[in-house]
């Protein structure tokens, strides 16, 4: 949907201005997410310019995309929480409780390793499993006290960031925790944790198909019930440059290559000749993106399609009509804020597999990224407002300024007073644009 | 505050109390005071007044040390704990100097919101250690590491093990002047002189928000993009920064590859050195200055002067002063404090015993997954 609109400029730049508009409104692309797009590419264009090209190379990408999906995982969530006309400010406290559990599960002396073993297959299952509960549990306590006992949300999130942050503290005794699970280090990303250049193909077709598929459901649904369609050559394009951009991006996780440190050492392990010119070996799309897509696409759906969904946003345009429309506005927050925690352990995992540890200050200070990166992504802070995959394209932004900034070398400093200055600029437009047209 | 601080330790009582106070747990109450001291200091009250007690390292290395010295001379112990604000640790002196205390150990969150109390104290005629953070007055004796002599270790390592090559620095927070100061400590530990001879290019060198493990991962990744992995080492100014290092070098399959340095002692950390995924882990002995100030604050209950202050003999030889056992001046901004500064010890493979010993860590936390050549975990 979103990767729709990227190559969208292309065949747009010919005809003349107005049918732009024309182009955008046959094809129905939100105007919001095509520029946000376009803000995407140009900043990659503009770094790319700086570094002579150096930063658009296939490793620097998938490392940005991988550095910016712990956070879009979180923003999804917080979509759905602010849209209900709530907050949480406790997500980066969660993510370093449920890291931390993962890491004092699985490590060296750990409870399941004293259990099972070391490397017993089931490690990482169990692993996830129990972290997942603990981050439904930690956001079932904080939207109980929110929905059914009515202390506000931005109020009990608070007490959680300070108070979750202290469990980790304790938890660990004042100490980080190392050496996790092999399997489960695969959901960091990096070469090793990429699902490979065959499946990555595999999933790529899959994608290009559903995309089709979709576009072909939706016009047969939206005949029969005689709502407008699309004309035939804006389907044509939306799919065409739908599989285009997805097989695309395939193309680039394919062609970064194994770092020869490691496949010589892959090799060395399972008895490999090493070919001349070095082992080619491709890393595919990294799991941590993997698993941002396969969020994007349920929390999308849940968001679009399912009844707790429409609540949602029913709640966050008027809660005393949700209300009496007889929407149980309670168990629908509580419900947000349980999507949530899971979420954030999601994260957590993710995190931690990366890190191959849990330190105390995982996920200090996410709290910030993440409602910026749903803010910039179009979400209302008023509630009712707001779509997925605005706040992932958010967090994509804010993790390419803060990629670009460091590697042209700027200090962290001036890092922090850019992305600030994106932040303000960003809604400011957006608020504009949305006043012009309303 | 400063979470990067926590020293990670899991140390056994009884195999501390042994290991470092030999003197202490023998000598009868009443009698010789532990070595060197000279006499007893019967009825004598040491009140300490904790910044973050709250930390595993205070209650579980450098307080017992300490406790252990002061009782067995006879002294008597207190403490009180700020929780980590510096309000409450101006109050916490005030209530120790009503208690009479005799001698008072500060361990400061802030080294100047803290002078309204050091004057107080001063105006009460109480004599003063400076514990693990100076205080820059005169009346406050200084008992720290050698914070510098940490880089130097760090750097020297380092060049013995890759001599010529890519180097990356990760810096500590930009505004602690900790950070700098490890850096100059590098320099003198032959860095600058390695890179002038050309047989060292600083390819990559940036400060770390906070001293953040995730931090340093994403900064060592972009070392490593922008320098097409050609790194030959890694100086990391302390553990929590080296774990994410280690993570970033392993994604590129270069861990235990490229060497890697740390300090603090964290568990993860010596683990990792056990494993041969980090080179050294540079060690304050918290049990070391804790048996120190001990010491000293039981040569103050008997009117010792600053100046005639001396460390333990019985000090580890891993831990003695390199000066000697005797006061130097410490110069402090240019105000000159009495001090005694104990050296740091850096861990790799071939000491990893020691802290075992020690009873810092864990024998199995220390040697889980080891490389089969430690010796110090067979």
């Amino acid at each position: 949907m979103t990767d729709v609109a990227t190559t969208a400029t292309g065949p747009a730049e010919e005809p003349r201005r107005p049918s732009i508009r024309r182009l955008v409104a046959a094809t129905e692309i939100d105007l919001r997410l095509f520029g946000m797009v376009a803000a995407l590419i140009g900043m990659l264009l503009v770094f790319g310019i700086i570094t002579g090209g150096r930063i658009l190379s296939a490793s620097n990408l998938v490392t940005m995309s991988v550095q910016a999906a712990s956070v879009a995982i979180i923003a999804t969530g917080m979509v759905i929480i602010i849209v209900s006309r709530n907050i949480d400010l406790s997500v980066g406290s969660i993510v370093g409780v449920t890291a931390m559990t993962y890491a004092m599960l699985m490590t060296g002396t750990g409870i399941l390793t004293d259990l099972l073993g070391r490397g017993h297959p089931l490690t990482w299952v169990i692993a996830l499993a129990i972290g997942l509960s603990v981050g439904a549990l930690i956001g079932a306590l904080q939207g109980f006290i929110v929905a059914y006992v009515g202390v506000p949300s931005f109020i009990v999130t608070l007490g959680g960031l300070l108070a979750f942050r202290g469990v980790v503290w304790i938890m660990s005794g004042g100490a980080g925790v190392a050496g996790l699970d092999l399997t489960f280090q695969i959901l960091g990303g990096g070469p090793q944790g990429s699902i490979g250049g065959t499946l990555s193909w595999v999933v790529g077709i899959i994608v290009c198909v559903g995309i089709v598929g979709l576009l072909a459901y939706s016009r047969r649904q939206r005949r029969k019930f005689g709502f407008p369609v699309r004309p035939v050559w804006a389907e044509w394009l939306l799919g065409v440059v739908g599989c285009a951009v997805t097989l695309g991006l395939v193309f680039i996780a394919n062609s970064y290559l194994w770092p020869p440190a490691l496949a010589e050492r892959f090799a060395q392990e399972h008895g490999i000749t090493i070919p001349p010119g070095g082992l080619r070996i491709e890393s595919g799309i990294p799991w941590p993106i993997l698993l941002l897509v396969i969020v994007a696409l349920v929390m999308s759906f849940i968001a679009n399609r399912r009844r707790f969904g429409r609540y949602i946003y029913a709640i966050g345009g008027n809660p005393e009509a949700a209300e009496l429309a007889g929407i149980n506005t309670r168990a629908t927050v509580m419900k947000a804020f349980i999507l949530m925690g899971v979420l954030c352990a999601l994260s957590g995992a993710i995190a931690a597999a990366r890190l191959n540890a849990a330190s105390l200050d995982v996920g200090r200070g996410y709290e910030l990224y993440v409602i910026a990166a749903t803010v910039i992504g179009g979400t209302s802070l008023a509630g009712g407002i707001g779509t997925i995959p605005g706040a992932i394209l958010g967090a994509l932004v804010m993790a390419t300024l803060a990629y670009g900034l460091q590697y042209i070398g700027l200090s962290s400093p001036v890092q922090d007073i850019a992305a600030g200055f994106v932040l303000i600029v960003a809604v400011g437009l957006d608020s504009w644009n949305r006043r012009r047209a309303g | 505050m400063n979470p990067r601080r926590a020293a990670s330790l899991l140390p056994v009582l009884a195999i501390v109390l042994a290991a470092c106070q030999p003197a202490a747990s023998e000598s009868p109450t009443g009698g010789e005071s532990p070595a060197g001291g000279g006499g007893s200091a019967e009825g004598c009250l040491v009140g300490v007044s904790w910044n973050n007690y709250q930390q595993e390292r205070w209650a579980k290395a450098d307080e017992p040390a300490m406790q252990a010295v002061i009782e067995a001379a006879g002294g008597e112990y207190t403490k009180t704990d700020a929780n980590d604000s510096e309000e409450q640790q101006i109050t916490d002196i005030d209530s120790l100097i009503n208690q009479e205390v005799d001698v008072l150990i500060v361990l400061a969150k802030s080294t100047t919101s803290i002078l309204p109390a050091v004057d107080a104290a001063e105006e009460a005629g109480i004599p003063m250690i400076g514990y693990d953070r100076l205080i820059a007055r005169e009346s406050v004796f200084y008992i720290t590491f050698d914070n510098q002599g940490v880089g130097t270790a760090m750097a020297e390592h380092m060049l013995a093990a890759v001599p010529t090559g890519n180097y990356v620095v990760i810096k500590g927070h930009v505004d602690d002047p900790n950070a700098d100061f490890l850096r100059d400590g590098m320099d003198l530990g032959g860095l600058q002189d390695a890179v002038d001879a050309g047989d060292v290019t600083i390819v990559y060198e940036e400060y770390t928000d906070g001293w953040q493990t995730e931090v340093a991962q994403t900064n060592m990744e972009t070392a490593l993009q922008e320098n097409n992995n050609e790194v030959d080492a890694v100086l990391s100014e302390n553990d929590s920064m080296a774990i994410g290092v280690v993570a970033a070098l392993a994604d590129q399959g270069l861990d235990g590859v490229v060497p890697v340095s740390g300090q603090d002692g964290d568990a993860a950390n010596l683990n990792n050195v056990a494993r041969g995924l980090q080179l050294v882990d540079v060690w304050k002995d918290a049990f070391g200055l804790g048996q120190t100030a001990g010491h000293v604050a039981v040569q103050m209950c008997q009117g010792v002067e600053y100046a005639d202050l001396k460390a333990p003999d019985d000090l580890g030889d891993h831990v003695a002063p390199e000066a000697g056992v005797d006061a130097q001046t410490f110069d402090a901004d240019g105000t000159s404090v009495w001090s005694i500064t104990l050296k740091p010890t850096p861990i790799t493979q071939e000491n990893l015993d020691l802290p075992i010993d020690l009873g810092w860590i864990e024998k199995d936390v220390a040697c889980d997954g080891a490389e089969a050549d430690v010796a110090a975990c067979q």
